[in-house]
């Protein structure tokens, strides 16, 4: 009966039930929590924006009862993490788990910051990011485990978006350094927030113009096809440095000597540089996942409607353009999270953007402003992977 | 009306097509049948013109293709494949709809064509109308795909392996529920297959092409009979041919009066099918009635087999 006691056993209790079974990731993340708890500190502590910091355990940076509370929470997670099955219990936890370690990091901020002291910042330490890496990969598992539809999907991120919302207005997080460094900039923080957004979508919505009927002409002119792929996976291989860099000479030369081009804002550095090598970036994935798209439409189903009379144009839009749809969007999709990314580099070129405050924390040595960047950079690729894939999954549907 | 005349397609160096000249009499079936690259479907598609003629015209009730809109004439000739081709990401009921969405017909005229064909193909328009192709089995798919090619009631259906896809039980149900809606329509059908046993089943003229060419175009039993040429002969079957021949008559055609003991047959039987009853009843003759039952003369395996004979 005692087969299964020689197993590793993380929490010391699996020989007493002989069904028992450890989950794998479930483990792991249980070990993270465990090293988060106890071996890393839970928040940073420095005299001054720029100093270093010294760590402050997790008894060290709060009351005794929010420490009692955290540890508690963790190694209830952990538990559930390590012996249920079941990903709706899972996910519960690990809600439960994100909804408990995010708020009390900012309540540790006021805790640890001395009264009346300005100066002082408090970020979270690696004992918080490892919690909410454990949670947040445990949610992210039940969440693929439970396959949900594109609609619960949707809900989900807005949801999500809600809660950090909230978060922020309720201003529990205020104490924190990175809210510190955001009330310091917070006009130019939605200035540039509008530019990233303006720069990663703007340039995106021109290479769907110019690359939709591109890929159209590739795929019916079949010579073309090849020389078109060819050009796009040249530029693709430019590092984005090297193509704002590349782009400045003759965008210069353009904004001195046609007055329209200066008129319209287009300078050698700046926006248009970045606008310029980002549309030419996205314009290879959307390029060539319409003529896959298109490509892949049956022949029969081809051959039907071209032998019941639809036109070139009623073919395309009602039956190769509809069914070529998923293939696109995903296009899209890879295309615009890519752009988000890239963008953040816009900021050297004085582009502008979130990439702004990575390169200002990074002269500064002020990590917190680089987080300032990073952060929001990083959801809303994360937000528009979720929207594009929940949207690809709604064209798909149904009709297959 | 369909006439072809001298209809020739060449890629390059190669004749897909050489001179085929034919004629399909109005509300009559031809079935072009040939081994695969015989050049059947290409002279299926260069009647709707999805192919166009290297040189050759076709006529369609008088009037040259050529001379009518690529897109019109296609509106007017329905066209079903072997793939069915049916759109994926629309309806049964939009799927029937297409052609006459294109002409323009009214919302409540397209609804009730589309119910009527859903009738006619016996898919019940409740069940089916809102279901999309995946969701159909390959049978109804087929139907759907017929019922999709005769939806703006054209004069003329061109057919391609139609029957290809399906399993042999449902592929002959399929072939039946043609004919019976073809004599209803009256439709004029051309339809191309390697399948012999599906040509004699429907065809009232079969067009036996090989390698470009068109070899013999006659009646079915004419076929059997007398052989154009050796090709014919071994696509039809050298050993079958009798038995062939047998099924494209029927009793009514080898009637004789008088009387016989034994369970009777009707005068639409084939002989074929009559034979397999004598032979498994162990009798040489069996009484014949008619549709109403009464008593019209006998049938013997003799005169049976008279029929089934070859001219040497």
């Amino acid at each position: 009966m005692n087969t299964i006691s020689s197993r590793p056993t993380a929490l010391g209790m699996s020989s007493l039930r002989p069904h028992l079974s450890l989950d794998r990731l479930g483990s792991v993340i249980a070990v993270l929590i465990g090293v988060a708890l106890f071996a890393s500190p839970f928040v940073v502590y420095r005299a001054n924006r720029i100093v270093a910091g010294e760590g402050r355990m997790l008894t060290a940076a709060l009351p005794p009862a929010g420490a009692l509370g955290i540890i508690l929470t963790g190694i209830g997670v952990a538990l559930c993490a390590a012996l249920l099955r079941n990903p709706l219990p899972r996910l519960a936890a690990a809600i439960l788990g994100l909804a408990t370690v995010v708020p009390i990091v900012g309540w540790s901020a006021t805790f640890v910051t001395p009264p009346g002291n300005t100066f002082a910042r408090v970020s979270p330490g690696l004992g918080f990011w490892l919690l909410a890496l454990a949670f947040a990969l445990l949610a992210a598992d039940a969440l693929t485990r439970l396959r949900l539809g594109p609609w619960v999907r949707l809900a989900a991120i807005a949801v999500a978006a809600g809660a950090i919302a909230l978060l922020l207005l309720s201003g529990a997080w205020n104490d924190l350094s990175l809210l510190k460094e955001y009330a310091n900039r917070a006009d130019s923080f939605w200035q540039e927030a509008r530019q990233h957004v303006w720069l990663a979508f703007g340039s995106m919505a021109a290479s769907c113009l110019v690359g939709l009927p591109l890929g159209i002409l590739a795929y019916r002119v079949r010579r073309l096809r090849a020389a078109i792929l060819q050009i796009l996976n040249i530029v693709q291989t430019v590092p984005s440095i090297a193509l704002f860099g590349i782009l400045i000479a003759p965008l210069g030369y353009l904004a001195t000597h046609v007055p329209l081009a200066a008129a319209l804002g287009i300078r050698g550095i700046g926006a248009a540089p970045a606008f310029i090598a980002l549309f030419l970036y996205s314009l290879l994935p959307v390029v060539a996942n319409t003529i896959t798209g298109l490509n892949q439409v049956p022949a029969a189903v081809t051959d039907a409607a071209r032998g019941m009379g639809l036109s070139p144009r009623q073919r395309l839009w009602q039956v190769e353009l509809p069914l070529a749809l998923p293939v696109i969007l995903a296009g899209i999709r890879i295309a615009l999270v890519q752009n988000i990314g890239l963008a953040t580099v816009a900021a050297l070129i004085g582009g502008g953007g979130f990439g702004t405050f990575v390169f200002q924390g990074i002269g500064q040595t002020a990590i917190d402003l680089v987080l300032l960047g990073t952060l929001p950079t990083v959801a809303l690729s994360f937000a528009t992977a979720i929207v594009f894939d929940a949207i690809i999954d709604l064209t798909r549907r149904g009709p297959t | 009306m369909i006439e072809i005349e001298h209809l020739t397609k060449r890629y390059g160096e190669t004749i897909v097509v050489d001179d085929v000249s034919l004629r399909v009499e109005e509300g009559t079936i031809a079935v072009v049948v040939g081994t695969s690259g015989a050049g059947k479907s290409t002279l299926l598609r260069m009647i709707n013109r999805l192919v166009e003629p290297s040189s050759g015209r076709v006529l369609i009730d008088g009037r040259d293709t050529l001379s009518i809109p690529e897109d019109e004439l296609r509106h007017r000739i329905g066209y079903v494949i072997q793939a069915y081709g049916l759109f994926p990401h629309r309806t049964v009921s939009q799927n029937i709809a297409t052609v006459p969405r294109l002409l323009g017909w009214d919302r409540k005229k397209i609804a009730a064509r589309v119910d009527e064909l859903l009738d006619l193909f016996q898919l019940d328009p409740g069940e089916f109308a809102e279901k999309f192709p995946h969701e159909l089995s390959g049978g109804q798919q087929q139907r759907v795909g017929v019922a999709r090619a005769l939806a703006a009631k054209p004069a003329v259906l061109l057919m391609d392996e139609p029957f290809g896809a399906l399993d042999p039980v449902i592929r002959s149900k399929a072939q039946d529920d043609l004919l019976a809606i073809q004599r209803r329509l009256g439709a004029t059908i051309v339809l191309v297959t390697h399948d012999m046993n599906e040509a004699f089943h429907l065809g009232d003229r079969i067009a036996v092409m090989d390698q470009a060419r068109l070899l013999q175009y006659a009646a079915p039993a004419e076929l059997l009979t007398h052989p154009a040429e050796p090709f014919v002969e071994q696509l039809t079957g050298t050993a079958e041919r009798p038995f062939r021949l047998l099924s494209l008559t029927r009793v009514k055609e080898a009637l004789e009066p008088g009387n016989a003991e034994g369970e009777a047959l009707v005068l639409s039987t084939t002989l074929h099918d009559a034979l397999a009853r004598l032979i498994a009843l162990g009798k040489d003759a069996l009484p014949v009635i008619d549709a109403s039952g009464k008593a019209v003369g006998r049938i013997t395996v003799e005169r049976i087999l008279a029929h089934g004979r070859l001219p040497a």
